[in-house]
């Protein structure tokens, strides 16, 4: 948790310090149990605007090339181990209520980037989504 | 339209005042509702959250039962299953919560209003009915992926367990969820009441705070009025309460000339004279309703004279006092004072005057004769007086008198009455006295009197006489007085600058007496003088129409005294007006014992000689009509002889002329005596209305030898009838001058032809006689 406070201040710093022209948006939308986001994004600075459809609170984390087809889950085999992905975690948005939109700043090299709500069960339930910086 | 009426005590802040409680009551009821509707918002909160987080325990607890179903144990997974549904009902739609058996109570749920918790509770429903039929399956051994997901689950996995594990963990997760809505929930309704409590508290002590300025505003408007009104009066407003002087009005701070502050509380006490500090004492404690007359001093140290009218006011809470209504009579007192003085004050030397002197001397023989010890007067006159009148002008005498009124104050206690009688003639009574004391007192006043004294650059000696009498339990004030005037001129015989106490032998020892003045007054008190009666003949009828009265004197010492002799005496002396009194009483008196007896006819007129000293001293009009009341002889039938002068107009003598006029309009009649010897003009005669004019016995007396005189005669009487008047002839002594009356056609008669003056009885015996041969006839 501490890990995140910490990325989520270097993301808001990044986001806070860039003020260049290039800052494309890219609207995310999550709901009981789906993300929805564009496959593939052109690299560079970006912004995520998150928007919860609800019911339930979710949140955002997103990773760079974690590898595999599948994130590791932690013990209980439900839920990812964060703990895990800090090499690869380069942002993440605390969860969310229903109805609200909030942005999020990052710097996207080319690559494969996965995307995903860690909420208990959210992930298992299907909501992650692949996407392609490049 | 009437105007209000105007009411300056009127309680004017009832309105705000009840509006402050009004508002406050609303306030305050409203903060309490609020708070008791969100108290119970709040335990049921509590309890939702309580039913809420439940549902997250019997999520886990119902994949354990399955599990140990599944593992042939017992358990009943389908009860925790219906709990789960029926809980997540009742939070949703309202109603009765299912007890977990054995673990709590009952409860029951109003149903939930929030948009975002009823779409959060919905999902859970889902997510409960998804778990259970998962379960459910699982139990039976049906494969997982049978089930169909209601929650838009996409579970990737198809193990049954883990299936059934991650619903269970949605469901949990939902109810935490919803669990954390409600408290947000919560807290902003707290927040709410909160800022709502905030906004009713301000809104009411604001709304109360306007109106306690206005109620402020309005009493000082209240007392600003008051005070507006109490200052622009003129008259001085004092405030006394608990505590002394409680307010003053501006007249009185301006007339004091110091501030308000130094007058309130005991302060006004320096200003209050010490004698009147019980008064006003007794007025503030009493608040009795009284005028009351006080001193106050201002800042020059001028006494000014209060008169206040007492109100109590102690029990009006606008003024909680007793309320002097004061009006500054200072020049009025003064005034009194001053006239007053005046009429018992000597004008040029400030000395008593003579009713003073009497007063005082009455009072003194008054002590006396209650509380023994003796009384003294002291008769002072000065010598040479007119001397200095004479040479050095009046001015020079009066400043003379003003040195010996000085010197006379000085010698006597401030008890003794000293009094200037008029001319250079001065009074000292002295109260609780003997003759040894008396006897010092003048021989001081003589040594006093006789220190040179400067006056008009002259220096001058005065000497004085001073007749000293003892009073003996006998006599009374006048008799007093009279004897010191006595034992005075005694001690001016003796030589000058003497004095002498007053022994009985003078009074009757006339020989030692010097001066016809001085016989004349003890004639006067002797009744030595008597009234002589001449008639006054009708010429052409014959019958007496009037007499006039003269006055006769036979002096013991002199023998008789004829009026050509001692009146000029008795008006140098001032003697004139007890000589005309005496004179005036006996003729009334006579003349109504006539009109009583029918000797006379009601036009009978008694004629009393009245002279220009006697007019221009003044008091003839209350000297007759003392003597017509004391006699009740009707005013017309006694007229005033008067010569030609007494009504020529003249500073002198227009008080005498008013005098006489006003007595002949009450109808005593007046004739002009000496009719032409005078300095006269006809045209004073038109102007002023008298009934008679008497041919002076000079030219009566000439008719028969001069024909100056018998034309003169001849025309005063025509004269006298052309202005309406009755013409008198007097001094006819012959049948000649008789006849020369009556061919003119004078009236009346008078002289020795016809009567000499006789006394009042023999005139009576006359006129008894004429009647008797009237009615013979």
């Amino acid at each position: 948790m501490l890990a995140c406070a910490g990325l989520l201040a270097l993301a808001e710093w990044s986001g806070g310090g860039g003020s260049g022209p290039a800052v494309r948006v890219v609207r995310i939308t999550e709901r009981d149990f789906h993300i929805a986001a564009p496959r593939r994004i052109a690299p560079g600075r970006v912004r995520l605007e998150v928007k919860n459809d609800g019911p339930d609170l979710h949140e955002l984390i997103v990773v760079r090339d974690p590898g595999g087809a599948r994130l590791p889950l932690r013990t209980d085999g439900l839920t990812v181990n964060e703990d895990a992905l800090v090499p690869e975690e380069v942002g993440s948005l605390e969860p969310g209520v229903p109805g609200s939109v909030r942005g999020l700043v990052l710097r996207l090299r080319p690559g494969r980037y996965e995307i995903f709500c860690n909420m208990a069960g959210h992930y298992m339930s299907g909501m992650h989504a692949v996407l392609l910086v490049g | 339209m009437r105007a209000p009426a105007f009411a300056p005590y009127a309680s004017r802040g009832r309105k705000p005042i009840a509006a402050i409680l009004v508002t406050f009551a609303l306030c305050s009821t409203a903060s309490i509702g609020l708070s008791i509707w969100q108290t119970a918002r709040t335990q049921h909160s509590a309890e939702v959250l309580r039913v809420a987080e439940r549902q997250q325990t019997l999520a886990s607890e119902y994949v354990q039962q399955v599990m140990l179903v599944r593992a042939g144990q017992q358990s009943d997974p389908d009860v925790t299953a219906t709990i789960l549904r029926l809980s997540t009902d009742a939070l949703l739609d309202g109603g009765a919560v299912p007890a977990v058996p054995g673990n709590d109570d009952e409860a029951d749920l109003a149903p939930t209003g929030d948009p975002v918790v009823r779409a959060q509770l919905i999902q859970e429903r889902r997510l409960v009915d998804d778990m259970t039929a998962t379960g459910a399956a699982y139990i039976a051994g049906r494969p997982a992926s049978s089930v169909p997901l209601t929650a838009g689950e996409h579970l990737a996995v198809r193990a049954p367990l883990t299936r059934l594990r991650v619903l269970s963990m949605l469901t949990a997760d939902a109810a935490l969820n919803t669990a954390r809505t409600i408290v947000a929930d919560s807290h902003k309704d707290v927040m709410n009441l909160i800022g709502m409590q905030a906004v009713l508290g301000a809104a009411g002590l604001l709304v109360s705070l306007t109106l306690a300025l206005a109620l402020v505003a309005a009493t000082r408007r209240q007392t600003a009025h008051f005070r507006s009104i109490v200052d622009s009066s003129t008259d001085l407003v004092i405030v006394l309460g608990d505590g002394g002087c409680r307010h003053v009005s501006r007249s009185v701070t301006a007339m004091l000339g110091v501030s308000e502050v130094a007058v309130l509380g005991d302060g006004i006490l320096r200003y209050l004279h010490p004698d009147d500090r019980a008064l006003v004492r007794s007025a503030q404690t009493s608040g009795r309703a009284e005028e009351i007359v006080f001193q106050l001093v201002n800042q020059h140290g001028e006494w000014r004279t209060l008169e206040a009218h007492v109100t109590d006011l102690r029990n009006d809470r606008a003024i909680r006092g007793v309320v002097l209504n004061a009006r500054d009579v200072t020049e009025r007192v003064r005034l009194q004072d001053e006239l007053v003085r005046q009429a018992y004050h000597d004008g040029l030397t400030g000395l008593a005057n003579r009713s003073l002197f009497r007063d005082r001397l009455e009072q003194a023989l008054a002590r006396s004769a209650r509380a023994g010890g003796t009384v003294a007067v002291l008769i002072l006159d000065l010598d040479g007086f007119k001397q200095v009148n004479d040479s050095l002008g009046h001015d020079a005498g009066d400043r003379l008198l003003r040195v010996v009124a000085d010197r006379l104050t000085e010698t006597v206690r401030t008890t003794d009455t000293v009094a200037r009688f008029g001319g250079d003639e001065f009074a000292v009574l002295l109260d609780q006295t003997d003759e040894a004391l008396a006897v010092s007192v003048a021989r001081r006043a003589l040594a006093r009197l006789a220190e040179p004294a400067v006056v008009a650059g002259r220096e001058l000696e005065v000497a004085a006489s001073i007749g000293i009498a003892l009073y003996t339990g006998e006599a009374g004030g006048d008799e007093l007085v009279r004897n010191a005037d006595v034992a005075m001129y005694a001690a001016k015989d003796a030589g000058r600058g003497r004095h002498e106490v007053f022994r009985s032998e003078m009074a009757r020892d006339p020989d030692e007496l010097l001066g016809l003045d001085n016989e004349l007054r003890y004639a006067l008190a002797r009744d030595e003088l008597t009234v002589h009666y001449q008639p006054e003949i009708s010429l052409s009828g014959g019958e007496i129409v009037g007499v006039e009265a003269l006055v006769r004197w036979t002096s013991p010492t002199r023998g008789p005294v004829g009026p050509d002799v001692f009146i000029p005496v008795a008006e140098a002396s001032g003697l004139i007006a007890a000589l005309g009194d005496l004179v005036l009483r006996e003729a009334c008196g006579v003349t109504a014992g006539w009109l009583r007896d029918g000797v006379v006819g009601p036009d009978f007129v008694t004629w009393v000689n009245v002279s220009p000293k006697q007019l221009t001293m003044g008091g003839v009009q209350d000297a007759v009509g003392r003597a017509l009341r004391s006699a009740g002889l009707p005013a017309r039938n006694l007229g005033l002889e008067v010569t030609e002068t007494a009504i020529m107009p003249g500073a002198a003598a227009d008080r005498a002329r008013v005098e006489l006029q006003q007595l002949h309009d009450a109808g005593v009649r007046i004739a002009i005596d000496d009719f032409g010897t005078g300095f006269s003009s006809l045209a004073h005669l038109r102007h002023f209305s008298v009934d008679m004019i008497k041919v002076d016995r000079s030219f009566v007396q000439g008719v028969e030898r001069d024909a100056k005189d018998t034309a003169i005669t001849a025309n005063v009487v025509a004269l006298a009838h052309a202005l309406g008047l009755v013409a008198v002839a007097e001094g006819i002594e012959t049948e000649g001058q008789l006849a020369h009356m009556r061919t003119v056609g004078c009236d009346v008669g008078q002289g020795y032809l016809f009567s000499r003056p006789v006394p009042a009885a023999e005139v009576t015996a006359f006129l008894a006689a004429a009647r008797d041969d009237a009615q013979a006839a």
